[in-house]
């Protein structure tokens, strides 16, 4: 067994044990840090390693969640099937984008994505019919042999594993072929193809990965809030999710799990100041973009490599 | 609704977006950032009118003013604390930063002020008024004058006064300007105050006619959708762009639903950048290796 492996393996171990030791609630919120990193997740790689901002992430978890308890209630398919269903039409979508923005970059690129999710807000806000509208739609909840999976405890040995799927096929996605042409486009889309990158090729399928791990962890998230808000899926939520992978550090797939965590947590810290927490979190965002842009995950790096050696040496 | 009514009140509409799209213009033309944050701060801009009004206890016009100083003072310190020190770091860091400037200014405002909508005093009248069958407001007039007033302003600022000059120097080329002597920096500050200032004036002129709450800031995507229609390089082009979307607005408003009219902005916003990504003005600009 390679380290590597062994390393995953121990993660999953760890993932799927300390639930026995900790309180209710706390499972129910590394839960939710779980499906909210599988959509960072997703945003990691279309902006992070492959170069392309997007403020789309948002519409591409509202179409898993929407999607999977649509095909729940309109057609009795269980979210168990709904789900990845819901995924492949939003990788289909993300495809498409991608490949209609063949030519635009950088902020015209974020402006068309931000139009996207417009558009997939107000669909959902006004066609009443099918999606419930403003009022919102309750969300079917998972279950197995008959038995309903609604308590946080349950939810979550159904969310970590995904999650860790999810992170290992990141991980391998990255090292592969695919991911070193993601990573040469955002270098140099020029440079890039000079090299024999199909660049418009690529960039649709950095979007469609994106818009199928946002929509897988969109979906998982509608069962743990059992309700779905169209409110909840607009351009702040992207701005938002944006921010996760900024703070987390967008150039490593640790960072989805470390934004997450902050995002989750940070609003408990805040006890009484409840109403800043947005505010804060964009004073965060500023503070990391201006004086740590590598985030969380490469402070830890910095700080390891600055204190690191200094603790060997002394142990000498 | 007869023709020349929808584009009355789609002219009234479209002066307050134009004034939003010139700020994002002037941004664009000078640093070649898109300021995502530019909707909120013209939120903010009204917001301030209350906030000088309600704790400070000033009048109309005075809190009018003190607003525009104050939002004058933000957009400085937003281009010195935050958007100069990541002047060399990629276009997609700068993004995020406008960005993040949004989501401040927006959850700040949700934090103070709250999320409900706030009651906003007109400039002028808002009784409705006939004139030869046309039915209009001298609120809106007030508006479209206002925005005019900006604009003319504006033109004679860039076409006949040298600061003005110098700014389009510096967007034109800043080595070229700061080689002849032009401070670069500090214009590159004022282009941000004179943005954030106009943006103010767009939310002060706007936020009687719609309600004042945290959502105003979205009015940045018409905004956009105006630069965007308008080339994103040209003042001119930003407001034609203006009336035009104001136009379309209300006609979509009225033939097809109220609702579809926001949507109506996001699809001419996502068509026009994906088929005419210069928009109808802007010059079509080539990568060069």
């Amino acid at each position: 067994m390679s380290p590597r492996l062994a390393r995953w393996l121990g993660g999953l171990a760890l993932l799927l044990v300390w639930p026995l030791v900790a309180s209710e609630y706390r499972v129910f919120q590394a839960g939710l840090v779980a499906s909210t990193a599988i959509i960072a997740l997703g945003l990691i790689i279309v902006t992070g390693v492959a170069g392309q901002v997007s403020l789309a992430q948002a519409a591409f978890a509202a179409i898993g969640a929407y999607g999977a308890a649509l095909f729940a209630v309109r057609l009795g398919i269980p979210a168990w099937f709904g789900i990845p269903l819901a995924a492949g039409l939003a990788g289909l979508a993300g495809y498409a984008l991608g490949f209609a923005s063949l030519r635009l970059g950088g902020h015209y690129l974020a402006l068309v994505t931000m139009a996207l999710t417009a558009i997939v807000q107000v669909l959902l806000i006004h066609w009443e019919d099918l999606t419930g509208g403003a009022l919102g739609l309750a969300v079917t909840p998972l279950s197995i042999a008959g038995k309903e999976l609604t308590s946080g405890f349950a939810l979550y040995y159904v969310v970590a594993p995904v999650a860790w799927g999810m992170f290992a096929a990141a991980a391998n996605l990255l090292d592969s072929r695919l991911g070193r042409a993601f990573a040469a486009l955002r270098q140099s889309e020029v440079a890039a193809q000079t090299l024999g990158v199909n660049a418009l090729h690529y960039k649709a399928l950095a979007f469609a990965c994106s818009a199928v791990f946002g929509a897988v962890g969109g979906g998982l998230q509608a069962l743990q809030t059992t309700f779905l808000d169209p409110h909840a899926f607009g351009i702040i939520e992207s701005v938002v999710l944006v921010a996760i992978i900024v703070i987390g550090g967008f150039r490593s797939i640790a960072g989805a799990a470390f934004g997450s965590a902050a995002f989750v947590l940070i609003p408990e810290m805040l006890g009484a100041f409840q109403s800043y927490k947005g505010a804060v979190w964009a004073v965060l965002l500023l503070l990391m973009i201006v004086f740590f842009p590598g985030g969380l995950a490469g402070l830890g790096v910095t700080l390891a490599r600055r204190f690191l050696p200094m603790l060997t040496r002394s142990a000498r | 609704m007869l023709l020349p009514q929808i584009i009355l009140s789609g002219i009234t509409a479209g002066a307050v977006y134009a004034l939003v799209a010139l700020g994002f213009v002037l941004i664009y033309k000078g640093t070649h950032v898109i300021h995502f944050g530019l909707g909120e701060q013209v939120a903010l801009g009204a917001y301030l009118v209350i906030i000088l009004q309600l704790y400070v206890g000033l009048a109309f016009w005075p809190a009018i003013f003190l607003a525009l100083v104050a939002a004058g003072l933000i957009g400085l310190l937003i281009e010195r604390l935050v958007m100069r020190p990541i002047k060399l770091q990629p276009i997609l860091v700068q993004i995020i930063a406008t960005l993040a400037i949004g989501l401040g200014i927006r959850e700040g405002v949700r934090a103070v002020m709250g999320p409900q909508a706030w009651p906003f005093e007109f400039l002028l009248s808002p009784v409705p008024q006939s004139f030869m069958g046309l039915h209009f407001a001298l609120a809106n007039i007030a508006i479209v004058a206002a925005a005019l007033i900006v604009m003319a302003g504006l033109y004679v600022f860039f076409n006949h006064m040298k600061l003005g000059r110098a700014v389009l120097a510096t967007c034109e080329n800043p080595v070229g300007a700061s080689l002849t002597g032009m401070p670069v920096p500090a214009i590159l500050t004022s282009i941000w105050v004179m943005a954030s200032v106009l943006a103010a004036i767009a939310g002060i002129l706007l936020a009687p006619i719609v309600t004042l709450s945290p959502e105003l800031g979205l009015i940045g995507i018409k905004g956009f959708t105006v630069a965007v229609l308008g080339g994103f390089t040209s003042l001119p082009g930003a407001v034609v762009g203006g009336v035009i979307l104001g136009t379309i607005e209300t006609a979509a408003g009225i033939y097809v639903s109220t609702a579809m009219k926001d949507a109506t902005t996001y699809l001419l916003l996502a068509l026009i950048i994906i088929v005419r990504p210069q928009g109808l003005f802007g010059q079509r600009t080539v990568n060069k290796v």
